[in-house]
């Protein structure tokens, strides 16, 4: 059952935060505050920005109400107490009633909640949860509701954008922004929520983001990842944040690349995501491995061809598809022993990253 | 009278009226919100205590009425472990004794299947049904029971220590592990129903594990089992034996433990060098 917040065991912050000046005032400037994750991910620049960016993406397609409902019900699903306090607390803010809030977390069926609201609080739950992954029928599902098929993908990609930055905060277990939730639910918060509600109306579904359309040059047509460019191509940004995320997060030399083409295989099989095992084999077959090796790797969650840190991270970032936060926090540092924080946080990356790009890839089945 | 004076004061008793109505309405509709609420709340607790009897995964479909719980085949690797002389064992002792006795077991086998991705589906006298792949896809299920099972003898021996310590019977245990096509799904009437997997592939496990008092050995695979392995388990062949209900003997492997790890050439990740 998905857990509230009282019932989300969260361990001590695995990895420092860090200092880093420039950085903090590029996230101020683009995000209006810097929050505690973007200070303890600092170190490894392409993840960063990767948060940053999904932080602060802009909807096409989708209403800020919906995408405040499909914030929290992802970050509740992914058990991330530290995002689903700050959805919750943000929603307070925003003028939703507690009352509201509770129906959604509780699943209820209640006649605040429309029938379109109902389906896409159910498919967030069931892409999140990928028991098995949703595809085809369920993006028919909605569409026959009314949503149009760019803004299904739009609805995907945000509870993909969603899993990757819940994964990040529990990975790094990010001490909760205890401060703004005090604010929410204290007096200056409600008075907030009370003129809240009108500047929804007014600020309910955003303009189109302008950023042009992101056409593969034609050198990269076979590069890797490249079909879900294709399927996302309705959100230009979205094709921007993930291609940039993706090449950059294989480029980083913190982990070799063969061993973050594996990361993304082991959890593409974990949940049944061809596309993403093709995309690892392509990755890492030919960086010290066989095809066949990939294979064997894939298939026993590690090999002896791999280094001793390699095969824990395989064991690792199979546990960051279903985990409880406890747990998964538990492993996470004991990996923390072994590689230590720089590359941590590198595989915290990639494994969010894979898990995003795996339920995203819905859209091509 | 005048009319105006009439009018104002229709007026006046319809506002009255009004208020009236729609004070009674919120009043209304709060009580059946607080009703809603704690029926919710009910709902949950209900929820959270049946867990304890059905896997937590099962019991929110069942609540969500989702008919994928309905019983369908799926590819499931079952392991079936069972105490061996504990009949005999509970004839000397307390039955409190016995029953805290075997619920420390049943906690440490749980424990150990659970680190490996399994879930304890059914616990009949002193035996366990657990299964891997049954609630959710799991590609490497053959190696998580094994890898479970070699975690519930390493518990085992943890636990039988603690029983030493305390003067105490130690436990001996067999397990059987087989890989194969069940039906899973809610099975019963409208009286009684629960949570449960059937077919040939729970019949086999339980005969493998009756193997184990045969061979003289604690834990046998199936050939299933092994054929999903890698080779960092180290395997010893059984002879092929005939079991009840099959009509070909049935060969088994006794899972010795792992190998030593093979360690290649260190090198540590770049962020490290």
């Amino acid at each position: 059952m998905a857990s509230t917040i009282i019932d989300i065991p969260w361990s001590e912050p695995i990895v420092p935060a860090v200092s880093d000046p420039a950085w903090e005032a590029e996230v101020k400037r683009r995000a209006g505050s810097v929050a505690e994750t973007y200070r303890r991910i600092a170190p490894v620049p392409w993840l960063r920005e990767l948060c940053l960016t999904i932080d602060t993406s802009r909807l096409q397609f989708l209403s800020r109400h919906l995408l405040n409902v499909v914030k929290m019900v992802t970050s509740q699903e992914n058990s991330c107490r530290y995002c689903y306090g700050a959805a919750r607390a943000y929603m307070r803010v925003m003028g939703y009633s507690e009352s509201y809030i509770g129906r959604i977390e509780r699943e209820t069926q209640h006649a605040e909640l429309d029938e379109k609201e109902r389906a896409v609080i159910q498919f967030c739950r069931n892409l999140v949860r990928s028991n098995p992954r949703p595809a085809g029928p369920e993006r028919e599902a909605l569409i026959r509701l009314g949503f149009t098929q760019p803004a299904v993908t739009e609805l995907a990609f945000m509870i993909a954008g969603g899993c990757i930055f819940n994964r990040v905060t529990t990975l790094i277990a990010c001490p909760p922004e205890h401060a703004f939730e005090q604010f929410a639910y204290g007096p200056l918060g409600r008075m907030l929520g009370l003129v809240a509600p009108v500047l929804r109306i007014f600020g309910g579904r955003t303009p189109r983001a302008a950023v042009a359309a992101a056409a593969a040059p034609a050198e990269m047509e076979n590069a890797p990842f490249e079909r879900i460019f294709a399927v996302l191509s309705p959100l230009p940004s979205a094709v921007v944040l993930l291609r940039t995320a993706l090449q950059d997060a294989m480029a980083s030399p913190l982990l070799p690349r063969r061993t973050k083409a594996l990361m993304v295989g082991v959890v593409g099989r974990s949940l049944d995501c061809n596309f993403c095992q093709r995309e690892a084999m392509s990755l890492s077959a030919g960086d010290g491995l066989t095809e066949a090796d990939v294979e064997a790797s894939l298939a026993a969650l590690g090999s002896p061809k791999l280094e001793p840190y390699e095969n824990s991270l395989l064991t690792w970032v199979r546990d960051t598809v279903r985990y409880q936060p406890e747990a998964i926090q538990q492993q996470t540092r004991v990996l923390s022993a072994e590689i230590g924080n720089l590359a941590l946080l590198e595989a915290i990356g990639v494994a969010a990253l894979a898990n995003g790009v795996a339920r995203l890839a819905m859209l091509l089945e | 009278m005048s009319a105006s004076t009439l009018f104002t004061l229709l007026a006046v008793g319809a506002v009255v009226l009004l208020g009236a109505a729609a004070a009674s309405q919120r009043r209304r509709a709060r009580r059946l919100e607080r009703l809603l609420d704690g029926t919710a709340a009910k709902l949950e607790a209900l929820q959270i205590q049946f867990e304890h009897f059905a896997p937590d995964a099962v019991v929110e479909r069942l609540t969500q009425d989702d008919d994928r719980i309905a019983p369908n085949r799926r590819e499931v690797t079952v392991l079936f472990a069972d105490l061996q002389g504990f009949t005999g064992m509970c004839d000397r002792l307390d039955p409190m004794d016995t029953v805290r006795i075997l619920n420390g077991y049943f906690k440490c086998m749980s424990d150990a299947i659970t680190r490996h991705h399994g879930r304890v589906t059914e616990l009949v006298g002193d035996g366990m049904l657990a299964l891997f792949g049954a609630l959710e896809p799991n590609p490497w299920q053959a190696q998580d029971a094994v890898l479970g099972a070699l975690d519930m003898r390493s518990e085992l021996a943890r636990y039988n220590a603690e029983l030493r310590a305390h003067a105490l019977p130690e436990l001996r245990f067999g397990v059987g592990i087989h890989r194969g096509e069940v039906v899973a799904g809610i099975m019963g009437n409208e009286t009684l129903s629960k949570f449960s997997v059937v077919g040939d592939t729970i019949n086999v496990a339980s005969r493998i594990e009756g193997l184990t008092r045969v061979h003289a050995v604690d834990l046998l695979i199936t050939e299933e089992v092994k054929a999903a392995l890698d080779d960092r388990f180290r395997l010893r062949g059984m002879p092929a034996m005939a079991v009840k209900g099959k009509t070909q003997p049935i060969v088994t492997y006794h899972v010795e433990g792992l190998l030593p790890k093979a360690r290649p050439a260190g090198t540590q990740p770049a962020a490290l060098s």
